[in-house]
């Protein structure tokens, strides 16, 4: 089983401005929407009692109370009358044209004001939209955008490695022996490895695991160096693309473990005999296999 | 006195339309039943690759698009032009050459997608010999329909004519556009474009493929059927023309909202965007018209299936025309592309709008081509619900999975790994999803409601047919009538009746 993994810390001084900003933005929006509907609602009834004192000086004190009674109501009313201009179905005759198309006939109702505003709003928008991304130069490009995650995401991650308790030394790695590690290593190795090189390591598409033999040096940090930037010409994919600095770790050390197991099937040595001592002197790391297996070249 | 002049529409070609409507809604709703299942149960395909997933996905497009919807809009357009232009259809030829034409490429399409025989472009995979034969029958359909319009004895053109003609003349261009392309052999071609000016190309095809095969005409038969199911005047004849003129003109230029976030140039996406945006209202000047028409008959709306498929349909409309424009907004688009949310939307407005509609009509339609009445309205309505209940089904799930894959996409571990790496993890997670979209395919059966009012038409009663031919009696029982009912008071009237069976 993998350990657990940490959920993602920023540097605190990120994480404070980060909220702050958006914190604070949502919370002064918040306060515009609501200031404008206090004024929105002021300004109704504004308008309600401009309307009531017109009725008062049109029609008198007994129409202004009856008036007082329902204010909302009138308001709707006019609101639906003014967006809509709809001539009632009662009234239809009045705006019936004379076409007849097989028994079909037209109203001539006007274009519904809100649909008309709704009209012209979205042309605005096409306006200011275009204005933004492509005039002001404050709108960001796809690649701008693309650009400014991928600097975010990097920062973060790099904030987080460096925070790490199993943070990788890459220059002076020893094999791993705890259990938990070896166990780690292996599952990955599980998931990741075998379809080329064996449940056992034994080997297939790509070498032997098992023998002392090493086509790219047989060290903790030659292993290490072949699964981070892989051997992309003979179809080992860099795995640095998909697996922590910390499992590579582990896997490097898993694998290890297995010099010697002697599995069944086990593919011939490739590569050059690996010396302990010599670890500290890698040899050529990108010298080729003195006799290459078939099944290398066409795993690729 | 002036002659009164005597013509018969022609109902056989309408009649023959109709039919294959409902036989190819049948078989086009069957295959995509099939790739949903197979979605959930691979082995459907029974490792034979003319089944699998990928062959028979461009059939269930290609069928229900230009087979059954396409089908249902030459019903319509054959039945109201004829109507509304007060005249037969041009040539009898044309029309025959265009329905067995049309039938003729369907099966050829139906042939070649599952032989795997592709061009790759969307919705016009077809190769280019039935390329070809396409843009054939579709000249013959617009010289036909061209013909009746200029030997109309109507003066105006109805507005529903209006969408027929900017329905005729963009997919005109639209098909000559995107199969440009270079044969190589009898059933392989190349586009001329190539990289992302094909993608554009393609894409301006696409979504006008959407906007003029599955929206103007739909919207000619909506001002047509509707207006006639509820008999009431259309709303307005303003906003008829001010959303024509807006709808037609701006619709054009918003495929590249297809390519957002591709290697499209950044004007030319924001352009696609902007024109998305200003079709909301276009399209809702569509919608409006026809709810706004149905004012002073919502009480038989509660009744009438018809009323009931129509109004469902023109909402569907409206959803999906607004949720179009907002899927077109970049930051809506960065998590709706390449998830099910996109077959989702596009199904509200196949099974909503089109379906509906083809329903709505042909359940208006049907007992008048045959001159009976409907077998039983309350199998309409169990039709009309459980299609309504199928939509839900279908599109509900859709956007649900469609949400989990964009999440599950973007979900990154704190070392910038994606979390779920393995794109199939993201697929077993919606298969519980996928299972309830298959439910909701249970919208196609009760099509063949609508095959029983033909089938039972000769033990139902003659229904009136304003269009129906008289019938002449038999010599015989004229006989019998005339003698019957001379002397009577009526008895000019009596004679007519027993010389022509007014049905």
């Amino acid at each position: 089983m993998l350990p657990p993994r940490r959920p993602p810390r920023l540097p605190l001084k990120a994480i404070f401005y980060d909220s702050f900003l958006s914190n604070g933005l949502l919370l002064f929006t918040a306060f515009v929407i609501v200031g404008a509907f206090i004024v929105m609602f002021r300004l109704l009834n504004v308008l309600i009692k401009m309307q009531q004192i017109q009725i008062y000086k049109e029609q008198g004190f007994e129409a202004f109370q009856e008036a007082q009674a329902r204010p909302m109501e009138n308001f709707w009313n006019n609101m639906y009358k003014r967006w809509t201009k709809v001539v009632p179905v009662e009234k239809e005759e009045d705006i019936l044209f004379d076409h007849n198309y097989d028994g079909i006939k037209e109203l001539d109702n006007s274009l519904p004001p809100w649909w008309v505003a709704m009209f012209y709003i979205t042309i605005a928008f096409a306006g200011i939209y275009l204005f933004y991304f492509h005039v002001s130069g404050v709108g960001k490009s796809s690649k701008e955008q693309y650009e400014v995650e991928v600097k975010k995401a990097e920062i973060a991650i790099a904030a987080f490695q460096a925070k790490q308790a199993d943070k990788v030394d890459e220059e002076n790695l020893v094999p791993l022996e705890k259990e938990t590690d070896i166990a780690a290593g292996k599952t990955l190795f599980t998931t990741n490895c075998v379809a080329c090189h064996g449940a056992l390591g034994e080997g297939g598409v790509g070498p032997n695991m098992t023998d002392n033999f090493w086509i790219h040096g047989g060290s903790v940090k030659n292993i290490y160096q072949t699964i981070k930037n892989g051997v992309p010409e003979k179809g080992m994919i860099a795995w640095s693309n998909q697996l922590r600095p910390a499992d590579m770790h582990r896997l490097a050390s898993y694998i290890l473990t297995l010099q010697g197991t002697n599995p069944p099937n086990g593919k011939a040595p490739e590569g050059t005999e690996f010396v302990p001592e010599a670890a500290a002197t890698p040899q050529d790391t990108t010298a080729t296999p003195a006799e290459p297996a078939a099944p290398i070249g066409s795993g690729q | 006195m002036a002659q009164v002049e005597k013509f018969h529409y022609d109902n056989a070609i309408v009649r023959n339309f109709a039919y294959a409507t409902m036989i190819w809604g049948l078989v086009g709703m069957l295959v995509g039943l099939i790739i949903a299942l197979q979605l959930i149960f691979p082995q459907l395909n029974l490792g034979i690759a003319e089944v699998s997933y990928g062959r028979l996905r461009p059939l269930h497009t290609n069928a229900v698009i230009f087979a059954f919807v396409g089908n249902g809009i030459f019903t319509g357009v054959y039945y109201s032009l004829q109507r509304l232009l007060k005249a037969r259809m041009f040539s009898k030829v044309l029309s025959n050459f265009h329905f067995w034409g049309w039938q003729a490429i369907i099966v050829a399409a139906a042939l070649t997608l599952p032989l795997g025989l592709t061009s790759l472009h969307e919705y016009a995979e077809l190769e280019w010999p039935i390329d070809l034969a396409i843009a054939l029958v579709w000249i013959g359909f617009g010289i036909n329909m061209f013909g009746t319009i200029l030997k109309r004895r109507e003066n105006h053109l109805y507005v529903a004519i209006w969408f027929y003609i900017a329905t005729w003349v963009t997919v005109t261009v639209l098909h000559v556009g995107n199969n440009l392309e270079l044969p190589v052999s009898a059933f392989k071609s190349y586009p001329v474009f190539a990289g992302v000016q094909d993608a554009l190309i393609q894409w301006w095809y696409g979504h006008n493929a959407v906007a003029f095969f599955l929206t103007t005409p739909y919207l000619g038969l909506m001002y047509y059927f509707l207006p006639k199911a509820a008999n009431r005047p259309v709303y307005s004849y303003k906003l008829s023309i001010i959303h024509f003129w807006a709808l037609i003109f701006i619709y054009i230029w918003a495929g590249p909202h297809h390519l957002l976030y591709t290697s499209l140039p950044d004007w030319a996406q924001s352009l696609g965007t902007v024109f998305s945006v200003m079709l909301i209202a276009p399209s809702w000047g569509g919608m409006l018209n026809g709810l706004l028409t149905l004012r002073g008959a919502w009480d038989r709306v509660r009744q009438d299936p018809i009323l009931k498929f129509m109004v469902v349909a023109v909402t569907a409309y409206g959803m999906s025309t607004f949720e179009g424009p907002m899927l077109s907004l970049k930051s809506v688009n960065a998590i709706s592309h390449f998830t099910d949310w996109t077959i989702g939307h596009v199904h509200i407005g196949a099974l909503g709008w089109n379906g509906f509609l083809t329903f709505g009509m042909l359940y208006w339609l049907i007992p008048r081509l045959f001159s009976t009445k409907l077998y039983s309205e309350k199998l309409a309505n169990t039709h009309f619900w459980i299609g309504t209940l199928g939509i839900m089904f279908y599109a509900i799930p859709l956007y649900w999975a469609g949400w989990t894959q964009s999440l599950m996409w973007k979900e990154f571990t704190p070392d910038g790994f994606l979390k779920y790496g393995n794109f199939l993890e993201t697929v077993t997670q919606i298969l519980p999803m996928y299972a309830m979209r298959v439910v909701g395919g249970t919208y196609i059966w009760p099509e063949i409601s609508l095959w029983y009012t033909i089938w039972s038409r000769r033990s139902a009663p003659a229904r009136s047919l304003a269009t129906k031919q008289p019938k002449r009696l038999h010599w015989l029982a004229r006989m019998a009538c005339t003698k019957a009912n001379t002397g009577t008071a009526g008895w000019k009237e009596g004679l007519f009746k027993c010389f022509y069976l007014r049905p």
